[in-house]
């Protein structure tokens, strides 16, 4: 393999993988700017978006395009009744930041084991009309791997102006800024929270079905994700979308990188936890 | 001795085990405030190291065991130094990646590890013929003794004192003249031992040991029982275990009869309710079956 085509792979196969990665690093920055703990719960999310999709898609025959947007619906509602039933109860009662993460971690295997109750431990593919195989750089790639990433770059950007540019953005950044202050100018803090928490599940939904589009839908789709989605948001800064789009480019170059080198796909992600937790100690990040 | 014999005292053996785990997460939350989220890491590290010295240098159980606590020591050391100065959650995101790269490595390292295919065979230290689980029960049942009277001890001990002043406001024993990242590197380290020591104690239980008997879900049924029993209180640990651990791997399945085209959806059942337990437990009681009792600890 000479150079030029080692670099090219990298960044071509390293784009597709971060592409899902960056809306889930999006979805899971929110809802940590706005609450401030790192929600586990969120990979269920990742991993109903997939199945939400596959139930349209395979079980009732519609269109893989079609079922995206039911399923990103779907997944953004389950987020709402999870801050609903479970975590705004939780706020309110005083439970200590330690405390919401364990709670996150029960509601996650609550999901989890709940879905695979009701989905088998079977795995789902997804059915596409056509695929076809195109050359990028030339890396081949299938056309619904390249719509994909068209998707994915139109949805980041589209959350990005949301809550950059648009008054329910920048309600949303005032309440999770200084919650006191906000509700003082008027702002209703159930009614951005209930927004925020749906656009956060919606977004970890898409992030789900795209990867799970690349290969195949599994009950642990998510909660494979769920440590690198953690280490993007954290080293990205906290609510910050361009640094979880840096971030996610980098993750995804670096284990296509490490993935062309060697044998082992495990390698990439020690490589990358390893870096991770080194840009943690530099960086002091108050997570 | 017809009762405790075969499966039983394996199961019994291993419930000791996940108590003392849930003993030393208690030590390290509830007195210096540490969330380790890694636990699992340090558990299959002493395991691992152990059936590696064991298996491929040969040396004898003393020996290979005191080896093993050592390195596993070390680690703690090196991962102490790089993130218990930073905040809680990043801790809790270090400790976790911590642990996923022990278990990666042991899938990877073949040469070592046998990958998935499993490493053994590992042996007792000794052999007392057909009473030789007995006793192996009975040496973990006495660390254990031990490791709960400690914990005790120290919650009394001015050290412990000295301890749980960091967890409460280490800025302010910090101005008291303390050297609190020094004494929490040490009580890590020291407490990442003892999780070493209770993996190396039950690698020749496993007799074989296998990559995916160290994942997550060890860390979390543990972090789960915690919780559920009581995570302030000295027999919280063990009570959250027999509540979790003891009444589904032991009694359910051991004892309940369940047809065996249900046999593999029983862990989903179980981790659901796992899951569901910790959620009641964490909005409803929050300081666990056992509650708050006002002389614990210092006020």
């Amino acid at each position: 393999m000479t150079l030029s085509t080692f670099l090219s792979s990298t960044l071509v196969l390293g784009l597709l993988e971060a592409a899902p990665l960056v809306l889930a690093a999006i979805g899971f920055t929110l809802i940590y700017r706005l609450n401030g703990f790192t929600n586990v719960a969120y990979a269920e999310n990742i991993t109903l978006g997939a199945y939400f999709a596959v139930i349209f898609n395979s079980l009732l025959g519609w269109n893989f395009y079609a079922s995206i947007i039911p399923a990103a619906l779907l997944s953004g509602l389950l987020s709402v009744v999870t801050y609903l039933v479970i975590f705004r109860p939780s706020f309110r009662r005083g439970v200590g930041k330690t405390e919401l993460i364990i709670l996150s971690v029960g509601v996650s295997y609550f999901i989890r084991y709940g879905s695979r109750i009701l989905f088998g431990n079977d795995l789902f593919n997804f059915n596409f009309s056509s695929t076809s195989y195109l050359k990028v750089f030339g890396i081949g790639v299938t056309n619904i791997q390249l719509i994909c990433i068209g998707l994915v770059a139109v949805i980041s950007i589209g959350i990005y102006f949301f809550i950059y540019k648009t008054n329910y953005g920048e309600k949303m950044r005032a309440l999770a800024d200084n919650e006191e202050l906000a509700m003082i100018s008027g702002i209703n803090p159930t009614k951005v929270s209930l927004l925020i928490w749906f656009i956060a599940g919606s977004s970890a939904g898409l992030a789900g079905l795209f990867y799970g589009s690349f290969s195949f839908v599994s009950s642990s789709l998510g909660w494979n994700m769920i440590l690198i989605v953690i280490m993007v948001s954290v080293v990205g800064g906290v609510g910050s979308i361009r640094g979880a789009l840096v971030a996610s480019a980098f993750v995804g170059i670096v284990t296509s990188a490490v993935n062309l080198l060697s044998s082992n796909s495990l390698y990439g992600d020690i490589v990358l936890l390893i870096i991770f937790i080194g840009i943690l100690k530099v960086r002091k990040v108050r997570v | 001795m017809g009762l405790l014999s075969g499966y039983v005292i394996y199961s019994l053996s291993f419930l000791l085990i996940y108590i003392a785990l849930a003993t030393i997460l208690h030590l390290q939350f509830s007195i210096t405030g540490i969330v380790n989220f890694g636990l699992v890491g340090f558990w299959g590290l002493g395991m691992y190291l152990f059936a590696l010295l064991q298996t491929k240098l040969a040396l004898p159980f003393l020996p290979a065991l005191i080896l093993a606590c050592a390195l596993v020591g070390m680690t703690a050391l090196l991962l102490g130094r790089v993130i218990l100065n930073l905040d809680g959650q990043a801790i809790l995101v270090g400790t976790l990646a911590f642990a996923t790269i022990i278990e990666y490595l042991t899938t990877t390292e073949k040469w070592a590890t046998n990958g998935v295919m499993g490493l053994g065979t590992i042996k007792m230290p000794f052999d007392f013929g057909r009473s030789t689980d007995q006793v192996f029960f009975l040496l973990i049942l006495l660390c254990l003794v031990l490791l709960i009277l400690y914990t005790a001890k120290l919650k009394t001990s001015p050290y412990g004192r000295l301890l749980l002043s960091i967890k409460d406001n280490e800025v302010l024993a910090q101005s008291l003249g303390k050297p609190t990242f020094r004494h929490k590197i040490i009580f890590f380290t020291f407490t990442c031992i003892l999780i070493g020591f209770f993996g190396a104690l039950s690698a020749p239980l496993y007799n074989y040991i296998f990559p995916r008997m160290i994942g997550p879900g060890v860390t979390f049924t543990i972090w789960i029982a915690l919780m559920l029993g009581g995570r302030t209180r000295l027999l919280g640990g063990m009570i959250g275990i027999v509540a979790t651990v003891g009444l589904f791997d032991y009694f359910i399945e051991t004892v309940v009869p369940i047809p065996t085209q249900y046999a593999e959806m029983v862990p989903n059942f179980k981790f659901a309710l796992y899951g569901l337990m910790l959620i009641l437990i964490l909005m409803f009681r929050p300081l666990g079956i056992l509650g708050d009792k006002k002389k614990e600890g210092v006020k």
